[in-house]
Formats: C-alpha cells, sequence, structure tokens
C-alpha cells in the first residue's frame, strides 16, 4: 500500500523541465527598396512601332520605391535607348519615353511629386520627400528607322530604376 | 508614421513583386587592418527571383568610378539570400567616394518586354 502510494506521489511530482529563450533579432534601419511590380511589354501596333502604352497593346511597367526616411532619397528612372536583346537591325531606332507617377501611399505629403519631378533625356528624377510608397509607371517607344518593319524575333529592352541617397 | 510602416511591411511581405534592398543608407568607412585602407560592411538583400547577381560599384560625386576592393564585384545572389559584404578603398580616395552603389544583372534571356534593372545607391557618411 505504502509502496503504491509513493509511486503515485513520484508521478505527480514535475520533472524539472528546461525552458530555452529562441530570440528573433530584428535591426530596423533607414532603407530604400526598389520593387519591380510589373515587367511590362512592348504592343506592336503597327510594323515599325514597339510601344509599352496600353492603348497599342503594350502594358507599362511599373515600378514601387518604398521608403523609411523623409527627405532622404531620389528616385530616377531612366527608359530605354537601346534594346539589351533584338534581332539584328540595319537600320537606326527612334527612342522616345516617359516616367510618371501611378499611384501613392500618401497623398498628401507626396501630392508634388509628379510636378515637381525633373526630366533630363530619358532619365526622370523625383525627390522622395515623404515616408512610403510610390509607384511608377513608364512608356516607352521604339520606332524603326524609316518606317520599316521591324524584323521578327524576341526584343527586350531595360528600363533602370536608381535609388539615390541624398 | 506606425501607419506607413505597417503598411510598407505588408507590402514587402504579402505581394508578389520582386524588391532589390540594401543597407545601411549611410555608411561609414573605418581603418581596416591594412595600413592605408579604410572599409565599410554593407547587407544586400535579393527578393527579385528574376536575378541572380549584383554588381557592386563605387562613385565619386560626379558619377566617375572610384577604385574600391571586394570579395566579389559581382556578387551571386540568390532568390531571397541575404549577403553581408565588405568594400575597401585607399585612404587617399576617403575624400573622393560618395557612393556604393549594386545594380541588379539581368538575365540576357528574357522574353518580348521591358525587363527592370534596379540600383541602389548608398550616401558615404563623411564627418571629417
Amino acid at each position: 500500500m505504502f509502496k503504491k502510494l509513493l509511486t503515485s506521489i513520484l508521478f505527480l511530482v514535475p520533472f524539472s523541465a528546461h525552458s530555452v529563450d529562441v530570440p528573433i533579432t530584428g535591426n530596423v534601419q533607414s532603407r530604400c527598396v526598389i520593387t519591380t511590380d510589373t515587367p511590362g511589354v512592348y504592343g506592336n501596333p503597327n510594323a515599325y512601332t514597339l510601344t509599352t502604352a496600353a492603348a497599342d497593346g503594350g502594358v507599362q511597367p511599373i515600378v514601387r520605391y518604398d521608403v523609411t526616411l523623409a527627405d532622404a532619397y531620389y528616385a530616377q528612372i531612366t527608359t530605354p535607348t537601346s534594346f539589351a536583346l533584338s534581332p539584328s537591325l540595319s537600320d537606326t531606332v527612334t527612342w522616345t519615353g516617359s516616367t510618371e507617377v501611378s499611384s501613392l501611399s500618401d497623398a498628401t505629403n507626396m501630392g508634388s511629386y509628379e510636378t515637381n519631378k525633373i526630366t533630363f533625356g530619358q532619365t526622370t528624377q523625383y525627390d522622395l520627400t515623404a515616408t512610403g510608397s510610390t509607384w511608377f509607371k513608364s512608356t516607352s517607344t521604339a520606332t524603326y528607322g524609316g518606317n520599316k518593319a521591324f524584323p521578327g524575333g524576341t526584343y527586350t529592352a531595360n528600363i533602370e530604376a536608381v535609388c539615390i541617397a541624398k | 508614421m506606425k501607419k506607413i510602416l505597417f503598411t510598407i511591411t505588408l507590402l514587402l511581405f504579402f505581394t508578389k513583386a520582386f524588391a532589390h534592398d540594401m543597407v545601411p543608407t549611410y555608411p561609414e568607412f573605418r581603418p581596416s587592418y591594412l595600413e592605408g585602407v579604410l572599409v565599410t560592411d554593407l547587407e544586400l538583400f535579393n527578393k527579385r527571383n528574376d536575378v541572380d547577381y549584383y554588381e557592386i560599384t563605387v562613385f565619386d560625386e560626379f558619377w566617375n568610378t572610384v577604385p574600391f576592393v571586394t570579395s566579389y564585384k559581382i556578387l551571386k545572389l540568390s532568390y531571397l539570400e541575404r549577403v553581408k559584404f565588405s568594400v575597401y578603398i585607399r585612404s587617399k580616395d576617403r575624400n573622393r567616394a560618395t557612393y556604393i552603389c549594386t545594380k541588379s544583372r539581368i538575365r540576357g534571356e528574357v522574353g518580348p518586354s521591358t525587363v527592370i534593372s534596379s540600383m541602389i545607391c548608398s550616401k558615404i557618411k563623411k564627418d571629417y
């Protein structure tokens, strides 16, 4: 009887449990993150034009900038001036391009981005004066020389999105 | 401010977009174990599944390249991989060196489209 009681008591005594803390560390730093939301596709409205304009069957590339520090970065977006990949082209290609604000996470503090943008050549620069996310969309058009037809093949061009700390 | 940071966090974690991220924004050079050579550390995060390589460059304020040394000038970085790297410059270039940039290297075989190359430039802190 006594032995049974002792055994029962032993089962009730909790064994010493070791707990180990698993630390989760994080480091919050000011940053600018460039995100490619939509890569963009060239439409081919006629034989001698490739364009990302939606009206011509293209898809406009969209880039998002997320900044966590106000007034610390410039966004520069440059539309293409040459093909990164194309069939052999014997004539010149004329390039036009533009970039504009597509969407803002904070319309109050970012409302002036579009009016204050600076454009030089194919590059558009925005002063990111507020924290949050900004979406920029670009249009790129390539016209083949003398309105000749682009040869068949795959065409790829680079849009460069840069974030520069002030 | 908290609302904005929360929104950014949500966007970063729950969207299917592809991002390029580098910190710190303002790196600072310090003396290295080599005489006449300065070093700083940066961290790069690849959240672009269309990019495997990033090129490191150091520029002056006029965007001329400044000589520098690092383990790999072109870093191989898999999707969702994070890497810390050090950049070394000569002490005599400390006033010239202004930006440290990483630029995505796009694969050549992408389809009939525009591709977006991303470049992030940190500005070197100069408090001397």
